[in-house]
């Protein structure tokens, strides 16, 4: 039976041994979308998706994915889903076409509709004069190319992408974006994890954030950045500021501030009363040797409320010890 | 839209073990390099006891004893593919697929198996051409070595349960197979042992296959169908245990 939803994720749990990883975690994911989740590493987005992916048995909590429960149909659910994991997982020692060929085997192809797909999905990456190297031999823009075509070889109704752009440079990562923009766009749902807030703006039409195993929040973009209510930002440079970061733990002993943190290179202070704080900072500057060199008040962004939600910014390093074993549990495929 | 076949979960099967062993094959130097160890333990013990030049009686004790040996560790280290896929996250691609644990096991047994056989085989012709050892049946020659080489698979699919990296697969398998290479008839007829080593070697799947490929030399088909018997009895031993440890990691 169809229905409406792509993914509906309830009370969702998942313990390795003591360790909880994910928290009774709540969310739907509506057909077409693009949805992202949005949370620092070893936040749990990875054991969350490999559980909607049928690859991990969740401790607790039901996941249905195009109206087929995993736990009962993980078959039906992995034909539905198209999976791009974080780290480009193809065989190496084989070239890309024989790469989607396995693929395509697996997934039931026909030799015919094989044929046809891996054309297309070639000549759709770019990556069809190099059809016949050795994947090993291929860079990692043209890795991450391969492995989302690989996904899409058996036209998924859902995409699920892990970190699709970590690790990549910058024109990669936008080529990736743009893919992933036009997927959605001919009708692909697609659940995306990241730790970059700037792409999970930009991309994403919902975003859930997570954080050590919980869903803290769920909501647009837009709707994320006003979530901050009455607080505003303030953005601050101070001169011969090499090393802006030592500011922070001055500023942030401050009255009336809710956060500071550095971002693009500029120093940011949350306050709910800009006109009692604005005073208080440069005051505290300039008893602590400091000139400021530019102030300004600052468009609310999605890493306010990030750390609103989270009290810490999301590169914040390092990672706690629970968090970092999250990471490897996760990470490590299934020990 | 999707007709159920009833051949698909074997189909996936296949479609794994061909995966499997073309990336084995993929370079003539792997499958060389894979293959000296064996001939170059051929080599060192056709001399033997110091006499000059090989003696033809021992060949003919050596030959099947190497060529059994070969099948398992070729056998054991195609299965134990299954550790380096996990550490390379391509395991991953497979689990994400529609396929059942149960397709992914006999794929990667298969995969085994098939390598076993091929290594062995191929050892088998080495030993015709470089001594002149050749076996008057064939055919039971081929049962042995394809019993003998599911009976190796086994312990890979239970190492590759156990091994959480490949290093330690490694060390693992190098555990099991080094001590079975010397005790399981391979070198030494398992008769000449001191106690209670026969013993060990009678628990060792290797010791069947050397004896039942010299039993096939020497005509004593009683011999031989009791070995194929003992093998295929290990293959199920081996392969329940190894899939269920391989079953609990994949469906964690």
């Amino acid at each position: 039976m169809p229905s409406e939803n792509a993914i509906e994720v309830s009370n969702l749990t998942k313990y390795y041994g003591k360790l909880l990883a994910v928290d009774h975690i709540n969310f739907t994911v509506e057909g077409r979308e693009l949805f992202g989740l949005l949370g620092p590493n070893g936040a749990g987005k990875t054991t969350t998706i490999r559980m909607i992916c049928g690859m991990l048995r969740p401790t607790s909590g039901t996941i249905v994915v195009s109206g087929f429960d995993v736990s009962q149909k993980p078959e039906e659910v992995k034909r539905k889903i198209g999976l791009v994991p974080d780290i480009s997982n193809l065989f190496g020692e084989l070239s890309a076409r024989i790469n989607l060929e396995f693929m395509g085997k697996l997934y039931g192809l026909d030799k015919k509709t094989r044929r046809e797909r891996i054309d297309q999905v070639l000549e759709l990456f770019q990556l069809k004069e190099r059809e016949n190297d050795l994947v090993k031999f291929y860079s990692k823009g043209m890795h991450r190319r391969l492995t989302i075509a690989a996904a899409l070889i058996h036209q998924p109704e859902i995409l699920i992408m892990d970190e699709p752009t970590s690790g990549l440079d910058p024109q990669t990562a936008r080529l990736v974006r743009e893919i992933i923009f036009d997927l959605n766009k001919e009708g692909r749902t697609v659940l995306l994890t990241t730790h970059q807030i700037d792409e999970a703006d930009r991309l994403c039409q919902r975003v859930g954030i997570i954080d050590h195993g919980q869903l803290i929040a769920l909501k647009t973009p837009e709707e994320l950045k006003n979530s901050t209510g009455s607080q505003r930002a303030l953005e601050i440079r101070i001169m011969n500021g090499i090393d802006q970061q030592k500011w922070l733990p001055i500023l942030s002993k401050a009255e009336g501030v809710d956060h500071v943190f550095l971002a693009e290179g500029k120093i940011r202070v949350l306050s709910k009363d800009l006109p009692e704080t604005i005073p208080t900072v440069v005051n505290l500057v300039s008893k602590n040797g400091g000139k400021i060199e530019n102030i300004s008040v600052a468009q609310p962004t999605l890493e306010d409320a990030f750390i609103n939600l989270t009290g810490k910014t999301i590169r914040e390093e390092p990672l706690s010890k629970e968090d970092n074993l999250r990471r490897r549990l996760s990470r490590s495929g299934m020990r | 839209m999707t007709t159920f076949k009833p051949l698909t979960p074997l189909m996936h099967s296949v479609y794994i073990a061909e995966n499997d062993l073309r990336q084995s094959f993929k370079s003539v130097r792997h499958v060389v390099w894979s293959l000296l160890f064996p001939i170059f333990m051929m080599f060192t013990f056709s001399f033997r006891y110091g006499a000059i030049g090989p003696d033809p009686q021992f060949l003919s004790f050596l030959v099947p004893g190497v060529v059994g040996m070969t099948a398992m560790f070729g056998s054991i280290n195609e299965t134990m593919s299954i550790v380096w896929d996990k550490s390379l996250g391509v395991f991953d691609r497979i689990l994400a697929a529609p396929v059942s644990s149960t397709s992914i096991i006999v794929g990667k047994t298969m995969a085994g198996a098939v390598m076993g056989f091929i290594s062995s085989f191929v050892l088998l012709i080495i030993g015709y051409l470089l001594f002149g050892v050749s076996f008057p049946n064939i055919g039971l020659v081929l049962l042995v070595i394809v019993l003998a080489s599911f009976s190796f698979t086994g312990i890979g699919t239970i190492i590759s349960g156990l091994a959480s990296e490949p290093r330690e697969a490694m060390m693992l398998s190098n555990l099991l197979r080094f001590p079975m290479m010397f005790l399981g008839g391979v070198f030494f007829p398992v008769e000449s042992m001191p106690m209670p080593l026969p013993y060990i070697a009678r628990a060792l799947p290797l010791t069947y296959a050397t004896e039942g490929l010299r039993a096939v030399m020497s005509g004593n088909l009683a011999v031989v169908l009791f070995d194929a018997a003992v093998l295929v009895a290990y293959t199920a031993g081996t392969m329940l245990v190894g899939s269920t440890t391989l079953m609990k990691i994949m469906t964690r």
